[in-house]
């Protein structure tokens, strides 16, 4: 998933000019940046995970792993989000969301759109409708500016427990922050889906596919998770996880998040960790629950080791990211 | 509609201009150095969709790759693994166009963004202007070559009003030596000038000086042309074959037997005219001949009183001459001089009508030094044998093949036939109204520096002048930048073949962008680039080879004709008048001849082409022949003797 922290695009600066002129009273707030997504509150743990190959977690090298290293991955999906505030009106924040995903599927090495499933790209416009009265009649409007569609969402509306938010600021741009990543999510579960329902083969998915029971259940789908907030290990097997060595991976689990479906997972090393820190190069792989788990966690490890070349950089997460995802992430900030 | 085959970006650090843009392309879009291309605004200007037209000067490819260290270290330092990758990294082509025109033509804006498309024929005419050329009621288009991208394949056309005058004139060819371009070149432009011209401007001829090798000397012979060659003929609209007209002329070699040119050969001596000039045709080009030590205040003013009171002028006896003179020839001059000087001495004067004796030794020196150095040229005789001035055709090559003559001799006889041919154009007596005059090694003939020679000048009085005339200049040369600025600077139209990259370094090309001038260091045989007054940038194009037969393939099927015997050398000259003449008959006229003679009445035979050459010829000598011996006087009778008288007494 991409946080872009570049500056405002054409269509935000468009959507602004116009939400200006409808709202005389609105400060523009120059020179704002990208925010950045809201941090879990929970803290970081570690989780137990049910050990689906033999009793323990173990180290195994990944069998004939030798160049040259092919993979079988046929496209690659990532979404992109983007959350700035562009002004207030007496203080209470305006603020605009882009969601978007994509898939991009490699053909002759090289990697292009998806044809069946245009990338989608979702523009909101959060604004605090129960702290700005004047503005009741926005609600459920959309503003279309330049070909773009910008859908206008309330931040002040009461929580599931009828509770309504603070006037604080923060907590109104919190609210704006946390709607766009779950659209970005949304975006991206349904790309997930359409591609699994054509069966066009692997799919790598940047992230997990547990959120959709549909893409958790599908073969095609591969997904790769780069942050480790929660490490399915603990004790010994947590030392094994962090001392795989390049080529490694760890036996494989089955994650059963709450509410989320259950998929059978791994951890992989990447790449020589010697010198850097303990997660240097470690990915977590999600797949669904199958018949060969084994096979298919050897050969997928493969695929995934294969895809670390051409190497990600800039982008600072290279160690982890595949260069198919840094693909869909530039693609995605072309176009959003 | 064509499909797009890139669009137009424009950046804040790399913006788009009125005259430059920049597009993308597919990585395998057939765009390339020197491709046309247009692109479709997307929002009208004043009713109208803009159209602009660019030619592409520069492309940059590279990748999203940040440090070449990434790659390295992406493959472990194994280049061979990178074959491996499974994804190849994205890629661009990106290209920077300079714009050609911009429809509508007012105001002028930058290139707005939009969808790029591969001109096709039509738009490669709107963009080089040559629809207005080439429209009906105009049409002064001369096919040059064609143009050819991804498919396209477009004639271009050269504006005859803007290569021949009046509006502009004059064509300039650089190349490196060795790979057909620039005489292969002229050879074709020749060929189409003569096809396309328009009948209603007039006639038009050319006139060439073939000053190296045998390139021009088969004009008139079918060459091999490739398959490819003749698609182009036919899309150039230009049958491939030899030039139906053309005429040699070449001096003979200093023993006066052969001529002196490849073209030599028996098989091809039937329209081969000797060049010779007497002491008339010499004298005026003086100057070309001798040197500024040689021709000062007062050489000079003997030169003009000769010129003007001996030359052809019955010279009278004076006090200081013993006899009556009339100078026609060197020999003649000679004998004047002899007895000038002559009378000097038996007068013991140190000066004769003002001219101070060692003036008059010294032009003696340097006059009857003429006819040596330019032997075979220049003849003591004077008998005059020239190009047909006054009486050119239509449609006709007349070659001067000066190749193998010393330098001055060349000087000599490209001074006076370009004189002789603006005497006659600015008389409009020529006998046609445009005539191209081609000069290779204008290095040498017209160079940027060194002395200020008379056939320098004449070159730029022709670069300058010409076009008024119907004088036009086609120029070649190796080194551009070493040609008079003013040469090249008046030639219209620019042709340029592959060239050498110490030339390309030059300021001349510094307008040519680093990708332009590469493909110019590295264009293929029959490849040009081109300037035209209509044309905004260079356009590349391709010609075909010229269907006659090239030098080396004419110098091996028509080998020069070896040193021969001064028989052989009259069977050979008169032959391709009468075919009826043999050696033992040439032999048996000139027996008793001396070379001399034997040459003069050659000479005189060729310039008169008889209908009764063998009459004509032995005519020559009539006057020459030996007194016939006295008849002998008829003996007396012998009276009989008497019958009766037996001692006869």
């Amino acid at each position: 998933m991409l946080v872009s922290n570049s500056s405002p695009d054409a269509a935000s600066r468009a959507a602004l000019r116009s939400l200006m002129e409808q709202l005389p009273g609105m400060s523009a707030v120059e020179g704002g940046g990208y925010l950045e997504p809201v941090a879990s509150n929970d803290p970081p743990v570690l989780r137990s995970a049910q050990i689906a190959e033999g009793s323990t977690l173990r180290a195994i090298r990944i069998p004939t792993l030798s160049r040259p290293a092919s993979s079988e991955f046929e496209a690659f999906l990532d979404g992109s989000q983007k959350v700035q505030v562009v002004g207030h009106r007496y203080g209470m924040p305006i603020v605009f969301g882009t969601a978007s995903a994509v898939v991009r599927v490699r053909v002759n090495r090289r990697m292009i759109t998806w044809g069946h499933q245009p990338p989608r790209v979702e523009r909101r416009i959060f604004v605090p409708l129960r702290y700005l009265p004047e503005l009741a009649d926005w609600r459920a409007s959309s503003l279309g500016v330049e070909g773009a569609q910008w859908q206008i969402i309330d931040t002040s509306t009461a929580d599931r427990n009828g509770d309504y938010p603070s006037q604080h600021p923060a907590v109104l741009i919190e609210r704006a922050i946390r709607a766009v990543d779950v659209e970005r999510e949304t975006l991206e579960d349904l790309l997930a889906e359409a591609w699994c329902a054509r069966g066009d083969g692997s799919l790598y998915i940047d992230g997990g596919i547990s959120r959709n029971a549909r893409v958790a259940s599908s073969t095609c789908a591969v997904g790769v998770i780069k942050s480790h907030r929660t490490l399915y290990v603990e004790g010994d097997a947590l030392r094994i996880v962090l001392g795989l060595e390049k080529g490694e991976r760890s036996s494989v689990f089955r994650v059963s998040p709450r509410s989320r479906s259950s998929v059978m997972s791994w951890y992989l090393r990447l790449r020589d960790a010697k010198g850097r820190d303990a997660m240097w190069g470690l990915v977590r792989v999600e797949i669904a629950e199958c018949k060969y788990q084994l096979e298919r966690a050897d050969e997928i490890s493969r695929w995934v080791l294969a895809e670390t070349t051409p190497l990600s950089l800039p982008d600072g997460r290279w160690d982890k990211m595949a260069y198919g995802v840094r693909d869909c992430e530039e693609f995605l900030r072309a176009i959003s | 509609m064509s499909e797009a085959l890139g669009r137009v970006v424009a950046t804040e650090r790399r913006p788009n201009t009125p005259h430059e843009f920049h597009f993308w392309t597919a990585i395998d879009s057939p765009v390339g150095i020197g491709t046309i291309v247009r692109v479709d605004g997307a929002h009208p200007i004043d009713g109208r969709i803009p159209h602009i037209y660019g030619i592409v000067v520069e492309g940059f490819s590279y990748t999203d790759l940040q440090s070449p260290m990434h790659d390295v270290m992406g493959h472990d330092g194994s280049p061979t693994a990178a074959g491996f990758a499974a994804t190849e990294r994205a890629e661009i082509r990106l290209y920077t166009a300079a714009v050609l025109r911009q429809i509508p033509e007012e105001p002028l804006q930058p290139v707005p963004m939009g969808q790029v498309f591969l001109a096709d024929e039509a738009d490669v005419q709107v963009a080089l202007r040559m629809d207005g050329y080439l429209r009906e009621g105009a049409n002064t288009g001369i096919p040059v070559g064609v143009y050819r991208a991804g498919g396209t394949d477009a004639v271009i056309y050269l504006d005859a009003d803007f290569l021949l005058g009046p509006e502009a004139a004059h064509l300039n060819i650089t190349g490196v030596s060795g790979l057909a371009t620039k005489t292969s070149a002229v050879e074709w432009l020749l060929a189409s000038l003569f096809k396309h011209f328009p009948d209603d401007k007039g006639s038009i001829a050319a006139v060439c000086f073939n000053v190296k090798g045998p390139d021009l000397c088969y004009l008139d012979q079918p060459g091999k042309i490739e398959e490819s060659d003749e698609v182009l003929y036919e899309k150039l609209g230009v049958e491939p074959k030899p030039f139906e007209s053309v005429r040699y002329f070449a001096p003979y070699n200093a023993k006066g037997l052969a001529l002196n040119t490849f073209r030599n050969n028996e098989a091809l001596l039937d329209n081969v005219t000797p060049l010779t000039w007497g002491l008339r045709e010499v004298l005026q080009f003086a100057e070309v001949l001798l040197n500024k030590d040689d021709v000062d205040a007062k050489a000079d003013a003997l030169i003009d009183f000769i010129t003007q009171n001996v030359v052809d002028k019955e010279f009278p006896s004076d006090g200081t001459l013993s006899k009556n003179h009339r100078v026609q020839s060197f020999a003649d001059l000679d004998a004047w001089f002899k007895d000038v000087l002559q009378g000097m001495e038996r007068k013991d004067g140190e000066s004769w009508r003002t001219h101070h004796v060692a003036t008059i030794r010294k032009v003696r020196n340097r006059l009857s030094n003429i006819s040596t150095r330019c032997a075979g040229l220049v003849t003591d005789s004077g008998h005059v044998s020239d190009l047909p001035f006054g009486s050119f055709e239509d449609r006709t090559v007349y070659v001067v093949d000066v190749a193998n003559l010393e330098e001055d001799a060349q000087d000599l006889i490209f001074a006076r036939i370009v004189s002789k041919l603006r005497e006659h154009l600015e008389r409009r007596d020529l006998g046609v109204k445009h005539l191209v005059v081609f000069v290779d090694e204008l290095n040498k003939y017209a160079p940027g520096d060194g002395p200020d020679t008379y056939v320098r000048k004449m070159l730029l009085d022709i670069a300058e002048r010409g076009r008024y005339l119907g004088l036009v200049l086609f120029g070649a040369q190796q080194f551009r930048s070493q040609v008079h600025r003013r040469v090249v600077g008046n030639s219209g139209t620019g042709l340029f073949g592959r060239m050498d990259p110490d030339e390309l370094s030059t300021p001349g090309y510094a307008v040519l962008s680093p990708a332009t001038r590469t493909k110019l260091a590295t264009l293929e045989k029959g490849q040009l680039m081109i300037r035209h007054p209509h044309f905004t940038q260079p356009i590349f194009v391709r010609f075909p080879r010229p269907s006659v037969m090239q030098g080396r393939e004419g110098s091996e099927r028509y080998p020069q004709a070896s040193e021969v015997s001064l028989e052989a050398a009259i069977l050979r000259a008169l032959r391709p008048l009468d075919s009826t003449i043999t050696l033992p008959w040439v032999q048996d006229i000139t027996a008793l001849y001396t070379e001399e003679e034997v040459i003069r009445a050659r000479n005189a035979t060729l310039l008169a082409r008889p209908d009764n050459v063998k009459a004509y010829f032995m005519s020559q000598f009539r006057r020459a022949l030996p007194a016939q011996a006295a008849p002998r006087p008829m003996a007396g009778s012998i009276k009989s003797a008497p019958e009766n008288d037996p001692y006869g007494f």
